[in-house]
């Protein structure tokens, strides 16, 4: 026996009955809520192109990615990102469909994450994405179908605002590298304080350098557009009492204290170029919904055209599940039938005539009525049938008649 | 909902943080008189302290199984993560350093350099920024043996006072970072429970800088 042929490699594992029947459910009442919005479901291949996830414009890092090449040598990826394979299909084959198109995956994404931290290298993610429509309406509809989709699974969750225009128009003017402002995203992102100032430091005091030392602060309840709005003049004062529609229209929906607003949500996938927003729940340590407006993405694939989208992590969502409730156990069968020999195909028309009646049975393989009896005592089967010349009921109520 | 539940790197940073939890009023008394528990209620409930080495802080608070930690920079340089490093405690003050034999020229010639590090990530990090490829050895003990006994040419490593670099002929060859312990937070705690967390590291920022 080979040493791995007994395991799994890290960060993947066997989803068992109780889970499998989670995950199911998870996918359809997701898949039901994308259909309602009519978004039409799409797959991608598992493993394409290097160049799809550039991490010049991806902001995926390489060494996450899982590679292997074709025979000519070419670099291929395990789908790390959702968004950009069905960007890079957007801008081929589905070109000349009209815009918008309303696409929705439920596939797999699989990274490289640095060894023993305990994390899924595989995830299972189901999202939707609005592509080739820009401005307010699609943003509503994207955010909207967030707070719906996950109130079906997951009630209780918490969803989280921003806008990646603040950080973008704000570190635009700076003068300083690349590798500052990276630096500078980086401290915000982490709501580093003590590194932000360090950077900030020798950068002056203007308005921006103002507003950037205060963009991980800029986080909280509606309060926030009121303190940001002080930073806020020309482009910026337009994005901020953008967000700030997106916001109320959000707390009709009856969302009230479970919206928050974090204007230093600046996340490391580079490509969102406006609205962005994130979900949480107690049971997990991070967000299990990530999603945002990337406008500037499907240029890379030789069709400029406005987005938006979410993806959700049904794994995430999962767990969460099964922590709020433990007891979930799937049902046994409620009848073995077992066929005399000679009488195997009538046992199973048999077995076909009480699922109609809304019975789950379960064929019995032994050679014996007793073998069969006792596999039914031991697994929980509160009935067995013998089917022979008649039918004969020997197990009822768990208890040999 | 459970007690907001806080991380601490045992030994001196534990010590330092219990002190300037006593300042902002917090009763500390169960982790004063910890015998050999491991989670400590503090404040009669309010909050629970747990006592971990320093990377299992990180661990802890990445996975939301503790909302806040105390861990040192070094920790965070080294084993990095994803969190919100929110406070700088102004404690546990050191910093990382290149040290190498009295006299040596590290920085000149051309000849490829071989350095040795409890920090093999530190070290890799500080030479990529100077864009030099440098061999790096871990060490897991005294790494100030490595140059002496002609493993290495230098090391990297945290220094507080110099003494023991001193003491076996070596010197600072430059500063990497200035070290100190930070406060970090989980993600999801931020957004699940702000108001605790904003309440409770607003009153350790303000102890902090009075202290200063």
């Amino acid at each position: 026996m080979r040493k791995n042929s007994r395991i799994t490699p890290e960060g993947t594992k066997d989803y068992l009955f109780e889970e499998c029947m989670l995950r199911r459910q998870i996918e359809r009442k997701l898949s039901g809520v994308f259909e309602e919005h009519c978004f039409r479901e799409v797959m991608t291949p598992g493993f394409e192109f290097y160049d799809v996830y550039d991490p010049d414009f991806s902001g995926i890092p390489q060494e996450i990615m899982y590679k292997t090449t074709d025979r000519l040598g070419r670099l291929l990826v395990m789908r790390p990102d959702n968004t950009l394979s069905i960007a890079r299909l957007t801008a081929t084959r589905l070109q000349n469909l009209p815009k918008p198109v309303r696409l929705y995956y439920t596939q797999p994404v699989y990274r490289n994450n640095p060894g023993l931290s305990g994390r899924n290298n595989e995830n299972l993610q189901m999202g939707i994405e609005l592509l080739g429509a820009g401005g307010l309406r699609p943003d509503v509809e994207a955010v909207a179908m967030a707070v719906e989709a996950l109130s079906r699974c997951v009630p209780g969750f918490r969803l989280e605002l921003g806008h990646a225009g603040f950080f973008r128009s704000l570190s635009a003017s700076l003068p300083v590298s690349e590798e500052t402002r990276e630096d500078i995203r980086c401290a915000i992102e982490s709501k580093n304080y003590a590194a932000l100032g360090a950077l900030l430091d020798p950068l002056g005091d203007g308005e921006e350098v103002q507003a950037l030392r205060a963009l991980p602060r800029l986080f909280g309840g509606e309060e926030v557009f009121e303190k940001a709005s002080r930073f806020c003049s020309g482009e910026r004062k337009e994005t901020l009492s953008y967000l700030h529609g997106i916001y109320r229209s959000l707390a009709e929906y009856g969302l009230g204290d479970r919206l928050i607003v974090d204007l230093g949500l600046v996340q490391r996938n580079d490509y969102y170029t406006g609205i962005v927003f994130s979900a949480y729940v107690e049971e997990y340590g991070d967000a299990v919904l990530l999603g945002g407006r990337y406008d500037n993405l499907l240029e890379h694939f030789g069709q400029p055209m406005p987005a938006v989208g979410f993806g959700v992590n049904v794994d995430a969502i999962a767990h969460a599940l099964s922590q709020r409730n433990r007891e979930v156990l799937l049902p046994h069968a409620e009848v073995l039938i077992h066929g005399e020999p000679g009488y195997e195909m009538k046992a199973i028309r048999y077995a076909a005539g009480l699922l109609e009646q809304g019975k789950r049975c379960e064929s019995s393989v032994f050679q014996t009525e007793e073998e069969a009896k006792a596999y039914a005592l031991e697994s929980g089967i509160a009935r067995v049938d013998v089917v022979g010349e008649t039918v004969r009921t020997v197990i009822s109520d768990g208890r040999k008649l | 909902m459970r007690p907001l539940r806080i991380a601490l790197t045992k030994g001196r940073l534990e010590k330092d943080t219990v002190t300037l939890l006593e300042q902002i009023g917090c009763d500390c008394s169960a982790v004063r008189d910890k015998g050999r528990r491991l989670i400590l209620p503090v404040d009669g409930g309010k909050y629970e302290v747990v006592l971990a080495k320093a990377a299992d802080v990180i661990t802890y608070v990445e996975h939301g199984v503790c909302d806040l930690g105390v861990v040192g920079k070094d920790t965070i340089m080294e084993y990095g993560g994803s969190f919100y490093e929110v406070l700088d405690l102004g404690f546990g003050k050191c910093r990382f350093a290149l040290a190498g034999p009295k006299n040596s020229s590290f920085f000149e010639g051309y000849s490829s350099r071989t350095v040795a590090s409890k920090y093999p990530n530190v070290a890799a990090n500080y030479f990529g920024g100077k864009a030099m490829d440098v061999r790096i050895i871990k060490i897991e003990g005294s790494v100030e043996l490595a140059p002496l006994l002609g493993l290495a040419d230098a090391i990297v490593d945290i220094v507080e006072t110099g003494s023991t670099l001193r003491e076996n002929g070596l010197e600072v060859i430059d500063t990497v970072c200035e070290i100190s312990a930070r406060l970090i937070v989980n993600a999801a705690s931020m957004k699940l429970r702000r108001g605790e967390i904003e309440e409770l590291v607003g009153r350790m920022e303000k102890a902090v800088r009075q202290s200063d």
